[in-house]
């Protein structure tokens, strides 16, 4: 028996390891086209995943569903006090409407006599997060919404109050967005009411810390982060969230989008804004006389 | 007409096949996304080695090559590399398994613990000379500690709940013969 194990070792280790040997190479070569060609690469990775699992969604959706119940079932023992808490923060939402109506109507009438055109208004998509796609440190969503329903790479996606994220990677029926709390994620953000310039850098940690504050002074938590809109990405003036000071005494930021609850998000369509290139009719550095349409040009058809 | 050993052995790879996909869904259900709280142990990898240090035959290489690329593509990682790693790790273990069969489970462990560790470096390092930004230390080693810590657990749920334990020697003379 020993000898027949022998023998038969000899003739299945090099097989073996010519398997092995194969698919190491293999796995190399994959790792370098990763490396090499990243962006194909990616749009390959999306094409799997916009297969693979957009179809488990009937799977995905539900167990996510029934788990989402029992923590619910399980807060049913402090409903009590829940109750008393929402009563409490119902008046003071009555106080802040009523605020608000009163600011609108104010604004409203402002801007009617300053002839103010604010930005365009923003369409957008709602999508339903399917999975959470991301690896251990990096924090990303699956949408059910793809390149079929017209999203693109680059697009802002808010919860309805705050801003979630952008999409990062786009299939035909789901897209990424990676969120503001991923370590790859930087976002330029005003804050209000200093108009302070600053970058909101993801470092994976819970709060996202302020990065780039020309005078730190001026900030104080508690100030309303604002998306600021500068480079074109993303459009200006979406809630971000509050400045809070963190537990290393750096500014950090308490997102204004509830992350424990990323149920549906919305894409905000938006068109790239429109540059402005040529210096205008009036003053021109140098300009050929004929250019200005003269009006007995004969005009055809 | 299907000799019983090989209906067995590729029933147990498609159990192997099933319960990686299970692993890897269960991952990305969307729950409590936006919490930083521990990380997950590696599950795929901890479920692998467990099976490789038992039944290396249920658990081929091709298979765990399949479930790793699988893996990274559905968690965004560089694609390949952890693969790469777990297949190295897993064929490292299956050397050792063929020359010291039936060691003590501390032994085991600790065997695991610094394959694990190995890969952990050997990740770093192949990152770091393809300039791939990287994962803070910490957060890493949390993980791979966290990783080590469930491991008795993989192994106990994959020796006593699916039944899967080093072969006998009658069940190897067995299959020598087939």
């Amino acid at each position: 028996m020993a000898r027949n194990r022998q023998t038969s070792e000899e003739y299945t280790r090099p097989a073996r390891r010519i398997v092995v040997g194969c698919i190491l190479v293999g796995l190399v070569a994959i790792l370098l086209f990763w490396r090499i060609d990243s962006p194909r690469a990616e749009r390959f990775r999306a094409q799997i995943v916009d297969r693979v699992v957009p179809p488990m969604d009937w799977a995905l959706l539900p167990v996510t569903k029934v788990v989402g119940m029992v923590e619910d079932f399980q807060s049913y023992s402090r409903i009590y006090e829940q109750n008393q808490e929402l009563r409490r923060e119902l008046q003071q939402m009555k106080a802040w409407k009523e605020a608000a109506l009163q600011l609108e109507q104010e604004n409203a009438k402002l801007l009617d006599l300053n002839k103010v055109r604010l930005d365009p208004k923003l369409t957008f998509i709602t999508g339903v997060v399917l999975a959470d796609a991301g690896g251990p440190f990096r924090k990303s969503v699956l949408l059910n919404i793809g390149g079929r329903d017209g999203i693109r790479d680059g697009w802002a996606t808010t919860d309805g109050l705050g801003l979630v994220g952008r999409i990062s990677g786009v299939g035909d029926t789901s897209s990424r967005v990676i969120l503001l709390t991923d370590s790859n994620s930087r976002v330029p953000v005003t804050i209000q009411p200093s108009g302070q310039r600053a970058i909101l850098a993801g470092d994976n940690a819970k709060l996202p810390p302020l990065d780039f504050l020309e005078t730190r002074e001026q900030v104080r938590p508690g100030d309303r982060v604002v998306s600021s809109g500068d480079g074109g990405m993303l459009p200006a003036g979406l809630l971000v969230g509050q400045v809070v000071l963190g537990a290393d005494r750096r500014m950090r930021v308490r997102l204004a989008a509830d992350y424990e609850r990323l149920e549906f998000l919305r894409v905000l369509r938006s068109a790239p804004q429109a540059a402005i290139d040529d210096p205008g009719g009036l003053v021109p550095p140098m300009r050929e006389p004929q250019t200005v349409a003269l009006p007995e040009t004969p005009a055809d058809g | 007409m299907v000799d019983p050993l090989t209906l067995r052995r590729w029933s147990f790879r498609a159990l192997f096949a099933a319960l990686a996909l299970l692993v890897i869904f269960v991952r990305i259900l969307p729950y409590h996304v936006g919490e930083d709280n521990w990380p997950a142990p590696d599950l795929l990898v901890l479920l692998t080695f467990a099976w490789v240090l038992r039944r290396p035959d249920y658990a081929p290489v091709w298979l765990i090559a399949l479930t790793g690329l699988f893996a990274d593509v559905v968690f965004v990682q560089p694609l390949g590399l952890w693969t790469l790693l777990t297949v190295l790790g897993a064929d490292f273990l299956r050397r050792r398994h063929q020359a010291t069969a039936g060691q003590p489970f501390p032994i085991e462990w600790l065997t695991v613990s610094l394959v694990l560790l190995a890969m952990h470096l050997g990740q770093t390092v192949i990152l770091g000379i393809l300039l791939v930004p990287q994962p803070p230390v910490g957060a890493t080693g949390l993980r791979l500690v966290i990783s080590v810590l469930a491991y008795p657990l993989v192994v106990a749920a994959t020796a006593f709940g699916l039944g899967i334990r080093p072969a006998s020697p009658a069940e190897r003379d067995g299959e020598m013969r087939a």
